[in-house]
């Protein structure tokens, strides 16, 4: 790990270059107020400090909406040939908060874990990871402190810090990290955890929304309760139509499905993002629903993000407090509310 | 910059790619129920209890029980229902047509959990066909295990399925079957009426040196296990094979989620103790 000093102009000036050379995918403005991660253009607007959450989150530049497993041709002798099909495509994502660094750290164990997931990984590893630093909370909604992740920066190849007197102090994390950073004229900084921990010190206190109990405790809140009336209540006004699941930076969930072409002897099988909160979820060949009722699925949901995978991969809550999912919801059901509640009701 | 992380082509072939299989007979079980035998093109080293992908490419891929036991050869054998778009497509198959076969997958059953134990099979409709993976090699070294009686129910006698080897397994193999509908119809039925529950009570059966294993339909379970916990059995004496939508079968997709675990890759054979704190696991 190797420490830097450098200014938001040159930064700005790198990034610009490395998207002259490779696919670099930066939060762009688009509509009033949202943000998207795009692909940066010679006239893209990058502004690394003001931006509210993306609507879609990082990850899923390395999770597509529809990804192509394999392909396969039928043969007239009767051979069918299937191959895999991989994305070994190289690209930067920057911008990245840590939140969102998180939710990637998280599924990058997700998807190593058991059986590895081959198309996912194969676009990870081939993917560059430039963090940013959040020092004010960049909406009214987050609560990345309440769950651990407002410092993360593991899975970074390069992580940025404003500092005080508006230099930046750039981390060097990984090898495929100084290779970006190859030919930069960024100034060698011998004391970067030390100046880091003074742009630390200047954070609003506390950052975003909280929670009664330290992010530790979340989880027996949540565990403990497999009757509560909270399940029921904010399931009242939800519509069941997985709007949190598809911008949710931790959901992974998949279909699939498979695609003829029009010589009916060669198609694709594709995944698609399925979501725990749509109805057809569990359902299985005969018609039988395992989660037929909202409250079921709710509950599953909120589950899995603070208690589940939280037991299985022992890295805390796998809800990264990024608020995305209160933001879309039609209904304003918001995670963050429904765990609130479970906390506050106390033990029952 | 770029590096190719070669490893993953491998990995991608071993996960999501089918082999394909030749079906080599098809026989009608029910109006709805069709026995396919697949001859693959390597064994598929299975255990009981397993299942695997079965696609047809182009249409789309479903998880189905295996049916036969454990084998060193390239059989495969399948009892399909046609429930679906998937499955309708594959009862329109041939013989020498192909099917594209991933797996096996899943925990299975555990000989070992059996061996010396009286042992009770309760199945109910299309859940018979998974246990057949687990009756065969057990039949096969009949004297290994004392008592072993079958309780099969459906719903009616025209939804019966493995007739034939339902005869041979009272005949031959040293098994009380018992076989159930929940009602006649008006058809010509000679055994007996009720609910796979009902011989219950009432099954000569030493219950601390008996091991049981149940497949049915969800609603099924927690009236067995009930009636079984009644005469004395306790819960890590009986095994449970359970149904859900699957994806993957490699513990990714997310659907086939119970609370903590995951059917495909935890069970879907679990012993019912083991399933203690997973509230949804029965229905």
């Amino acid at each position: 790990m190797s420490y830097y000093l450098t200014t938001l102009q040159n930064i700005t000036n790198w990034i610009r270059k490395t998207a002259s050379e490779n696919p670099v995918y930066f939060p762009e403005k688009f509509g009033h107020a949202s943000y998207r991660f795009a692909e940066v253009k010679a006239d893209s607007d990058i502004q690394f400090e003001h931006y509210t959450p993306t609507v879609l989150p990082p990850v899923k530049l390395l999770i597509p909406a529809r990804e192509e497993l394999l392909s396969f041709k039928k043969h007239a002798d009767g051979k069918t040939e299937i191959n895999p099909t991989l994305d070994e495509s190289f690209r930067v994502i920057a911008g990245v908060r840590p939140c969102d660094l998180k939710a990637i750290f998280l599924i990058d164990l997700f998807l190593k874990d058991g059986v590895p997931d081959a198309h996912y990984l194969a676009r990870r590893e081939n993917t560059a990871l430039v963090g940013w630093a959040c020092t004010a909370p960049c909406d009214s909604r987050v609560f990345c402190a309440a769950v651990d992740s407002l410092h993360h920066t593991e899975g970074a190849d390069i992580f940025i810090t404003p500092l005080k007197h508006g230099d930046l102090l750039v981390e060097v994390k990984t090898e495929l990290g100084e290779k970006l950073a190859a030919g930069t004229d960024w100034q060698t900084c011998d004391d970067g955890p030390a100046r880091k921990v003074g742009t630390v010190a200047d954070m609003p206190e506390p950052f975003g929304r909280t929670f009664p109990v330290t992010a530790q405790d979340i989880y027996k809140n949540v565990a403990e309760k497999w009757k509560s009336p909270v399940w029921d209540k904010h399931v009242e006004r939800c519509f069941s139509c997985g709007s949190c699941n598809l911008v949710c930076p931790t959901c992974y969930c998949f279909d699939v499905s498979d695609d003829m072409n029009l010589d009916v002897a060669s198609g694709n099988r594709t995944r698609t993002w399925d979501g725990c909160m749509l109805p057809h979820f569990a359902v299985v060949g005969g018609g039988h629903n395992f989660r037929p009722d909202p409250a079921a699925r709710q509950r599953h949901r909120v589950k899995r993000k603070f208690e589940y995978l939280t037991e299985k991969f022992g890295h805390g809550a796998v809800c990264v407090g990024c608020g995305r999912c209160g933001r879309q919801c039609t209904a304003k059901i918001d995670i963050y509310d429904i765990v609130a509640d479970l906390i506050n009701e106390g033990d029952q | 910059m770029k590096t190719v992380p070669s490893q993953y082509d491998q990995i991608a072939r071993e996960t999501f790619l089918p082999q394909i299989g030749k079906i080599v007979e098809i026989a009608d079980m029910t109006a709805k129920d069709r026995y396919f035998r697949i001859e693959l093109e390597k064994p598929l080293g299975h255990g009981p209890g397993q299942f695997v992908m079965v696609s047809v490419l182009g249409l789309g891929e479903a998880p189905i029980s295996i049916s036969n036991g454990p084998s060193e050869d390239n059989i495969l054998e399948m009892v399909i229902r046609r429930i679906g778009r998937l499955t309708q497509a594959i009862h329109e198959l041939k013989v020498g047509d192909q099917l594209g076969i991933r797996g096996p997958y899943g925990s299975g059953f555990n000989l070992d959990d059996f061996y010396s134990h009286d042992v009770l099979f309760v199945a109910g409709g299309l859940g018979l066909v998974p246990l057949r993976s687990l009756i065969t090699p057990i039949i096969k070294e009949r004297g290994r295990f004392g008592n072993i009686t079958l309780i099969s129910g459906c719903r009616n006698p025209a939804e019966e399925l493995y007739r034939d080897q339902l005869e041979t397994w009272t005949t031959d193999a040293g098994m009380d079957v018992i076989r159930l509908v929940d009602g006649t119809e008006n058809m010509p039925w000679e055994f007996g009426t009720g609910l796979v529950t009902d011989p219950i009570p009432k099954l000569e059966m030493d219950p601390k040196k008996t091991m049981a294993a149940l497949c049915g339909p969800p609603v099924m379970y927690k009236f067995v296990i009930k009636a079984l916990n009644v005469r004395g059995m306790n819960f890590d004496q009986i095994f449970v094979d359970l149904e859900r939508r699957m994806k993957c079968g490699v513990g990714k997709c997310g659907h086939c989620q119970i609370n903590k675990i995951y059917c495909c890759q935890d069970g879907p054979v679990f012993r019912f103790s083991d399933l203690s704190g997973i509230p949804e696991a029965l229905q």
